[in-house]
């Protein structure tokens, strides 16, 4: 539960950073609303709501984060234990920075499979035959479909 | 309605076939769910036109239904969040020796609750969209806001949470050219923002590549998938009698709680499960292996997913991820859904509801002599299959303007939405939060200009009072209870 105090300091200082930069835009009066209005109730609202996110966290007694189902179904998030969980995603974001910004210097291909090797290999694949061979499967079909057949101007 | 019939022209058909195989394929992936799916194949869909396109689409977000209770049943692994119901008794008869049964049990529940659900659907969308016709900006607003605090409640885990992440999503909704008066937001000189933050990047980014971050902590399952026979697929004349029941109940609740902002599909089979618990005559056997616990649930996620298309078809307003996806295809495509779907694109909206129908009927087909090849696919290892979803992501994102801005903000959305997952916030409210967030700005300045600057103009109306206290109630009343039973504990 501290990581959701930490989550909700995020969002607050988060509200702030926007409420100050929609400061810019005019609120003008309540029969001519501007281009503020929106922003402020939203900023304002995600504020309250980090606090109240934050009080519960510190309030909250540890026995009754046990259990609990997940609805939502999305993969049930375990803590993370080591470093070394962390580092293969980590990396691979970093990768994926990288490649949004060789994208347009070496064009889609040349990134793209790039992209696939190395992700292939920090996934756990053994050898560079079958990363190479899924990259160049995934890059050329991606390019024959969305370039060749949908006429997207891929970079 | 002969406008039905557009469904069954030979592309609209081969529309559907893809879009149905893709969705049992991604039902059958853990990890990439329907909505990441459909965002995937947007660039696909919009060259294919309106009417087919919108058929894919369509045909992903039911075919994911189906294929999600395949691998519940066979590997224990639920694809989707609708089938997490399903592993409870649906691997147990796997592990009876009843796999097929329970796969054709569920495959025929789940046809039963679509056709249903999209019968009521076809009768009850121009219901609705002929008495939205009479909402202006104040009944828009309230209706906007009570969904989206409705969805903040029932999404699950924390409220604040959930409501933290709506509030999230409209913040960045208001990136780019404000809805009324064109002043242009929160672009920090980026010409790429300029039009807001596409919704397909943010989507693919929160659903696709968040995934495959996520997929690398989790450690691979390898489970052997158990061989299926054609011939074991028959159910016994004994289960197929103990299915209709729950298959009945479960599709009028499945259809009820579709028509209800949230995750309703899910939901849906919850309650279904719950119910078949207290009411079922065979109540003891579930959670050893009934078949019951198939049946309910998987016709209750079905109709949830047919219920769910109303306020999107006739009001112009999704409160599902995956039909939020739905929407913006429609957008990009120069459909607007709402009350005048009906009238400006009857072709539309009569071939989408008429491929749902084949839509259900392929799946039965596909899925009864299929199954095993489509449990297969899930046993790909995910070191061969992400790799290719990072770069359909860039691929999506790129493509919905052709701009590598929007790159950025899918890796920007992925990297966000990894660490969302490991601090227990998800992502399907915040989508929503960016999809609605322009609906709620626009009709709350629409209803105060209206209304010369009186905020009572926005609870001046009838139904828009009732919305505002019922979002009121949705707000307020979950602190009430908690505090209650709070106090109440304390004094024992």
């Amino acid at each position: 539960v501290s990581r959701d105090r930490w989550s909700a300091a995020g969002l607050a200082l988060l509200a702030i950073v926007y409420l100050v930069i929609a400061r810019r835009y005019p609120l003008d009066t309540l029969a001519t609303p501007g281009p503020g209005v929106m922003p402020l109730i939203a900023g304002v609202a995600l504020f309250a709501t980090a606090i109240s996110i934050f009080i519960v966290a510190i309030t909250a007694r540890p026995a009754r984060d046990a259990g609990g189902l997940s609805e939502t179904g999305a993969a049930p998030t375990r803590p993370i234990e080591s470093s070394r969980a962390l580092s293969s995603p980590l990396v691979l974001a970093a990768a994926l920075v990288l490649y949004a910004a060789l994208l347009p210097r070496l064009g889609f291909i040349a990134s793209s499979f790039a992209l696939v090797v190395l992700g292939s290999r920090l996934m756990g694949a053994r050898g560079w035959w079958r990363p190479v061979a899924l990259a160049l499967g995934v890059t050329v079909a991606a390019h024959l479909l969305f370039a060749r057949w949908l006429g997207v101007p891929l970079p | 309605v002969s406008e039905l019939f557009v469904a069954l022209t030979p592309a609209n058909l081969l529309a559907c076939f893809v879009g149905t195989v893709l969705g049992t394929i991604v039902g059958v992936l853990p990890g990439l769910g329907p909505a990441g799916a459909m965002a995937l194949v947007l660039p696909l869909t919009i060259k294919l036109g309106p009417t087919a396109g919108l058929i894919m689409l369509a045909g992903i977000y039911y075919g994911a239904m189906y294929g999600g209770s395949t691998t519940s049943i066979l590997v224990n692994v639920p694809g989707e969040a609708a089938s997490v119901v399903t592993t409870i008794d649906g691997y147990r008869l796997a592990r009876k020796g009843r796999a097929g049964a329970a796969l054709a049990i569920a495959a025929i529940a789940s046809f039963f609750a679509g056709t249903v659900s999209v019968i009521a659907l076809q009768v009850a969308a121009p219901l609705v969209a002929r008495a939205a016709l009479a909402f202006g900006p104040a009944e828009y607003f309230a209706f906007a806001l009570l969904g989206l605090l409705l969805l903040a409640n029932l999404t699950g885990g924390s409220r604040a949470k959930s409501l933290a992440m709506v509030l999230v999503g409209v913040m960045l909704s208001t990136v780019g050219m404000d809805p009324l008066g064109g002043t242009v937001r929160f672009t920090f000189d980026l010409a790429g923002a300029q039009g807001g933050l596409s919704f397909v990047a943010v989507t693919t980014g929160l659903f696709g590549v968040a995934e495959v971050l996520a997929s690398m902590t989790e450690p691979a399952a390898a489970t052997p998938v158990a061989r299926v026979k054609f011939r074991e697929l028959y159910p016994s004349r004994e289960e197929l009698r103990r299915s209709f029941p729950p298959m009945l109940r479960g599709t009028v609740l499945g259809f009820l709680v579709g028509l209800v902002p949230g995750p309703a599909a899910t939901i849906a089979s919850f309650v279904s499960y719950g119910i078949e618990k207290k009411v079922s005559r065979y109540r003891r056997e579930l959670g050893t292996g009934a078949i019951e616990g198939v049946a309910g649930p998987e016709a209750a996620n079905n109709a949830a997913a047919g219920g769910g298309m109303i306020p999107l078809l006739s009001l112009g307003l999704p409160f599902t991820p995956s039909t939020a996806v739905l929407l913006s295809g429609m957008l990009l495509m120069g459909v607007t859904p709402g009350p005048f779907l009906l009238r400006d694109h009857p072709g539309v909206f009569w071939g989408v509801i008429g491929s749902f129908y084949v839509g259900n009927v392929m799946l039965l087909l596909l899925n009864l002599p299929l199954v095993g090849v489509f449990a297969r696919v899930a046993t790909i290892p995910p070191r061969y299959l992400m790799p290719g979803v990072l770069v359909l992501c860039a691929v999506a994102a790129y493509s919905d303007n052709n701009n590598v801005f929007d790159v950025w903000v899918m890796i920007a959305a992925g990297i966000a939405g990894w660490a969302m997952r490991a601090l227990d916030f998800s992502p399907a409210p915040l989508v929503l939060g960016l999809v609605l967030g322009p609906v709620l700005e626009r009709s709350l300045l629409q209803a105060l200009t209206i209304a010369r600057g009186e905020i009572g103009g926005l609870w001046a109306s009838g139904p828009a009072a009732v919305m505002l206290a019922a979002a009121l109630g949705a707000l307020v009343a979950p602190g009430l209870t908690a505090l209650l039973r709070r106090t109440a504990t304390q004094r024992a």
